[in-house]
């Protein structure tokens, strides 16, 4: 247990400690950092700082910048939890529902850590997500950068009720025109968000970039299915080679994985 | 659910029951303002509740007060070998450990059959069972320490299956079955020329209060103990915990705070008792604040339910039989679970004519959290079952579901399963009718595109293109008051001093508004403007739970009875001067004027300085237990309603909308439309939740997401627009204001209404509540 724990939002944090599940020593609230707040422009990239919360990233100016990011953002909770929680924390709770981390993970997002002494490093968000690093003792999230693609990005969740709820599948989708290619992630499913790489390139050379960016209508439906079964692929078959049934429940995961996915890349494309 | 919050945001959408306003049209027309019966009165602590002022038991303060904290058991089903509390009792700051050595009354309790236990003492049957708990002087010392009571358990094989627990080895010395009733009534062998079948799941709801659990025990000089609890049945606990304690009740005082939402029992024992026994044993005030998670571990669900079905119709679509078996999860202990199979089995065909019924209902044991009164248990799991049959039966025959229901509803004079007439009013046809009539809400092609909220949410998946909209039906019953013989008495007194009448009567004010009914009642029956309520106890005499529309009826009646011997004695001296009778003479504005106008006098100079009090008590007529073959007159009166849902499903993914439901009630008489509105949209919308996102589930007996974010009660977004299309009024001569219990009735019916629109909509059977997405989706 470290001897102090940083707290920005606490949506998280404060509920674990209320649960009684943590008993930090000590908190360091990062609220008062000012610099951390607000993002920047940087050489083609947005340098979002770690203390944004959701409620700021979900307005109009931001989503104007990073539509994707600002949908997750506006999707992610209650106003109450919207305005406090943050980017930051989202990234270091690394939930598998985490909403605005399938947008990070489609948009190759990178990792500023502030270390102590001043020291900086950076990582791809992926990489933490994954468990391939970790924040050392000592170390901040500080910026998350972001490349601004000017292009449509879509993000979508399914949940459980109308109102507010946890992802069940959410779905990141953004077109990246200058490298003629598509990034997609898919959330919840997984303990992290899911990139179906070939399934991206496969679409990606269908597209007509130059002209009206548009795909033939099944391939749509096609790219869904593919994605699908990337995230979750079919079960072994059998011993006597007979092909095995998904349960029920994940069938059904699969299904909306591949609606949200072909829905999403349909609304990128429209 | 205890969700009126989430309910009272649909208000705006609700249209006004028509022919109502703010001014009472009183028959009488004693009262000029909005005063008396019928009038939209407020509720006294609206305000302070809206404002966050009003104090609930977990805002209570005594002076030196300890903190307790229960552990509770993380297993489902264990033996206790052995329990050390010596490493708790040395900790600084620990003042008391108890465990079931320490009770010194009964070690069992429960609601109907004694068989709990105060503190697992062998054996621990469910999840989150009570084993010690701790006093100290700080909320996280008393939870460190009960932490670390070391318990050895050998944790043995759940039986978390209810058909399993036929077989099974017992689990409590009484046995796995709690009750059985074989309901036989007709003819066995009568057949019809259709027949559909069916099973169906039912799962388990969480009354979950938004408020949690919260009490404080205060000792007396006199070796008594005063609990200050959010109780709904105060005499209740008041005689449980005397017995617990070893006390004489005169001993146990238990005072009511305010209740921060009731759809079930609240305040559970197993912290409760323990409370009492901390500030015993310490001398000291102890309080107890319960987390979410403890709140979700330690009260009664809603009994999770398998129910199989068989109708039997004729060509017409007439029903000839209904044979159905009904099982109910009691969890591990009865609690009311044998009040929950009655209404079950009693109203296992619903609403409609039924001249043969084979209706075989179990309530079993298992190592499930318990199952207990929540609103419309037993009624609720059936009215799913047999409109999903309804809907069977009326696409197999090709005819309109509501028409088919139309063809099979009952009326006043027909028969119950039980063999008991529907003597009460049963407008059944005229809600349908009603229902059927109401005019439907516009489609999304001919609404805005950004008003139309999608399934899923404003920010969610939805797409317009695979959005498909469905009507379906529902029409359901309750019973009123406890049933089968339950004494359902209830006393009142009513002071008048100084123009100013005081009700005291120990019915609880749960939400449902029985302080402001009887401050109506006064109003009415004495014409005095100024009514107050008095705060709960049981030094006043015992007025029962609050539960199928108790207090209205029984504790209702009391006070006016108590309201009208206060007005007899005030009038009789005057009466006799004038040489005529009380009758002729009427109280309003503060006068009292005889009915041709010529005497005249204020309320002031007749009472003279006097006080008036009178108690009067209220008792229903008797009602007899099921006897074997479950015949029997066992209920005083039934409540009917009628829904018809109208939802969006998102065909592809399976997310559901309720858009909205449109409600006609048999109310008997509206006495305050305000809060008969309220209480309506609040059933309706605790229905939404058992329909769509509430199940609490337990794999292996053990309670898993015990929190809000995990259990998805139903939002603002989730409320659908809530249309009160009818008030039926017509009243029951029987109940003191003919009016009827309105709580219960939108909660058991607007499931199975929901299910059948969702059913309309995809074509899906839909046989398990809550609807998983699953079974919304259309494929192909």
């Amino acid at each position: 247990m470290p001897a102090a724990v940083p707290v920005a939002g606490g949506t998280d944090l404060m509920a674990a400690v209320n649960a009684g599940l943590l008993r930090p020593a000590a908190l360091v609230g990062l609220g008062r950092i000012s610099e951390i707040r607000g993002w920047q422009y940087l050489d083609g990239h947005a340098l979002l700082g770690a203390g944004l919360t959701h409620a700021r990233i979900g307005r109009p100016d931001f989503a104007a910048l990073i539509p994707a990011l600002a949908a997750a953002a506006r999707a992610a909770g209650p106003p109450q939890i919207r305005n406090a929680g943050t980017l930051g924390g989202n990234i270091a709770t690394s939930a598998p529902t985490g909403d605005t981390l399938p947008v990070l993970a489609a948009l190759e997002a990178t990792l500023i850590i502030a270390g102590p002494d001043g020291a900086r490093r950076e990582m791809p968000v992926s990489h933490l997500l994954a468990g391939m690093d970790m924040l050392r003792g000592g170390e901040l999230i500080g910026y998350v950068r972001v490349p601004l693609l000017h292009a449509p990005q879509v993000f979508l969740k399914a949940t459980g009720r109308t109102g507010p709820g946890r992802a069940l599948v959410s779905v990141a989708l953004v077109l990246d025109p200058a490298r003629r290619g598509v990034r997609c992630a898919v959330g919840a499913v997984a303990p992290m968000p899911l990139r179906p790489l070939e399934a991206e390139q496969w679409i990606a050379s269908l597209i007509d970039w130059d002209g009206g960016r548009t795909v033939v209508p099944e391939a749509l439906a096609a790219f869904g299915e593919y994605v699908a079964a990337a995230c979750i692929p079919d079960p072994a078959p059998a011993e006597d080679g007979s092909p095995q049934q998904l349960p029920p429940g994940v069938l059904h995961l699969r299904r909306t994985v591949a609606a949200l996915a072909r829905r999403a890349l349909g609304r990128a494309l429209s | 659910m205890s969700n009126e919050g989430a309910a009272t945001a649909t208000t705006a959408t609700t249209t006004p029951p028509p022919g109502r306003s703010e001014s009472p049209p009183d028959s009488a027309g004693r009262l000029s303002g909005p005063h008396g019966l019928g009038a939209s009165l407020r509720s006294e602590d609206a305000r302070a509740k809206t404002e966050g002022t009003f104090p609930y038991a977990a805002d209570l303060w005594a002076e030196g007060l300890l903190w307790a904290a229960v552990l509770r058991s993380p297993h489902p089903h264990a033996r206790i070998v052995s329990i050390d509390t010596a490493q708790a009792r040395a900790m600084p700051g620990v003042r008391a450990v108890i465990t079931h050595e320490d009770v010194p009354g009964t070690t069992t309790y429960g609601r109907g059959t004694a068989d709990r236990p105060v503190f697992a003492a062998e054996v621990v049957r469910h999840h989150g069972e009570p084993i010690a708990a701790v006093a100290a002087d700080h909320p996280d010392t008393a939870r460190m320490a009960a932490a670390a009571v070391i318990v050895d358990y050998e944790v043995l094989d759940p039986i978390t299956d209810p058909e399993q627990a036929f077989e099974a080895e017992p689990l409590h010395p009484d046995g796995n079955l709690i009750r059985h009733i074989p309901l036989r009534h007709g003819d066995a062998d009568a057949v019809g020329e259709t027949v559909v079948e069916g099973l169906y799941r039912i799962g388990r709801q969480d009354p979950a209060p938004i408020g949690a659990e919260a009490g404080l025990a205060v000792p007396r000089p006199d070796g008594g103990v005063e609990l200050y609890v959010a109780s709904t049945d105060p005499h209740a606990d008041r005689d449980r915990a005397a017995a617990c304690y070893a006390l004489g009740a005169e001993h146990v005082k238990v005072v009511v705070t305010g209740v921060p939402g009731a759809t079930a029992d609240r305040e559970d024992p197993g912290f409760q008792l323990p409370l009492g026994l901390l500030a015993l044993k310490t001398g000291c005030p102890v309080k107890l604040t319960a987390t979410r998670e403890e709140s979700f571990l330690g009260h009664a669900h809603r009994h999770p339910t398998l129910l199989r079905y068989r109708h039997h119709a004729d060509a017409e679509g007439r029903l000839v039989k209904v044979e159905a078996q009904i099982l109910l999860d009691a969890g591990a202990y009865a609690d009311t679970s044998s009040d929950a199979l009655a209404a079950a089995v009693s109203f296992a065909c619903g609403p409609y004519v039924v001249p043969n019924a084979f209706i075989e209902g179990w309530a079993v044991r298992t190592n499930n959290p318990p199952s207990g009164h929540v609103r419309g248990e037993g009624a609720m799991q059936v009215c799913a079952a047999y409109e999903a049959q309804m809907d069977k039966l009326a696409r197999k025959l090709g005819v309109d579901p509501a028409e088919l229901r139309m063809r099979n509803v009952m009326a006043t004079g027909d028969l119950l399963p039980t063999g008991q007439t529907v003597t009460c009013p049963a407008p059944v046809a005229e809600l349908l009718t009603a229902v059927r009539e109401a005019p439907l809400p516009p489609l999304p092609k001919d609404s805005p595109e950004d008003e139309w909220l999608l399934p899923g949410g404003p920010e969610g998946a939805g797409e317009p293109g695979a959005v498909r909209r469905g009507v379906g039906y529902g029409l359901g019953m309750v019973h009123m008051l406890g049933a089968e013989g339950a004494d359902e008495v209830s006393t009142a007194t009513v002071k008048v001093q100084d123009g100013v009448a005081t009700v005291i009567c120990a019915a609880v004010e749960t939400g449902q508004g029985f302080a402001t009914l009887a401050r109506q009642i006064v109003q009415e029956t004495l014409g005095l403007e100024e009514v107050h309520v008095a705060p709960v106890d049981t030094d006043q005499p015992p007025a029962g739970p609050g539960c199928r529309g108790r207090h209205t009826w029984v504790s209702g009646g009391a006070v006016e009875r108590a309201a009208k011997m206060v007005r007899t004695q005030l009038l009789q001296p005057l009466a006799h001067k004038f040489g005529m009778s009380t009758e002729l003479l009427q109280i309003a504005d503060g006068k009292i004027t005889s009915y041709d106008g010529v005497l005249s006098t204020t309320v002031e100079e007749a009472m003279d300085g006097k006080e008036l009090w009178a108690t009067a008590q209220c008792r229903p007529h008797p009602t007899e237990p099921l006897d074997e073959a479950g015949q029997g007159d066992a209920f005083v009166g039934l409540a009917f309603c009628a829904i018809r849902a109208v939802v969006d499903v998102d065909v592809e993914i399976g997310s559901v909308r309720v858009v909205e439901l449109a409600v006609a009630q048999d109310v008997g008489r509206v006495l305050n439309p305000g809060r008969l509105a309220a209480r309506i949209e609040a059933g309706v919308t605790q229905g939404v939740g058992a329909a769509l996102t509430e199940n609490l589930r337990t794999p292996r007996g053990l309670v898993r997401h015990p929190d809000l974010t995990g259990y998805a009660l139903p939002t603002a977004l989730d409320a659908p627009a809530i249309r009160i299309v009818k008030l039926v009024e017509e009243r029951d001569v029987v109940a003191p204001f003919g009016a009827k219990a309105a709580s219960a009735v939108p909660v058991v019916t607007s499931p199975a209404a929901v299910a059948s629109a969702v059913r309309a909509a995809t074509g899906r059977p839909v046989n398990r509540l809550p609807i998983r997405p699953q079974a919304a989706v259309v494929t192909g």
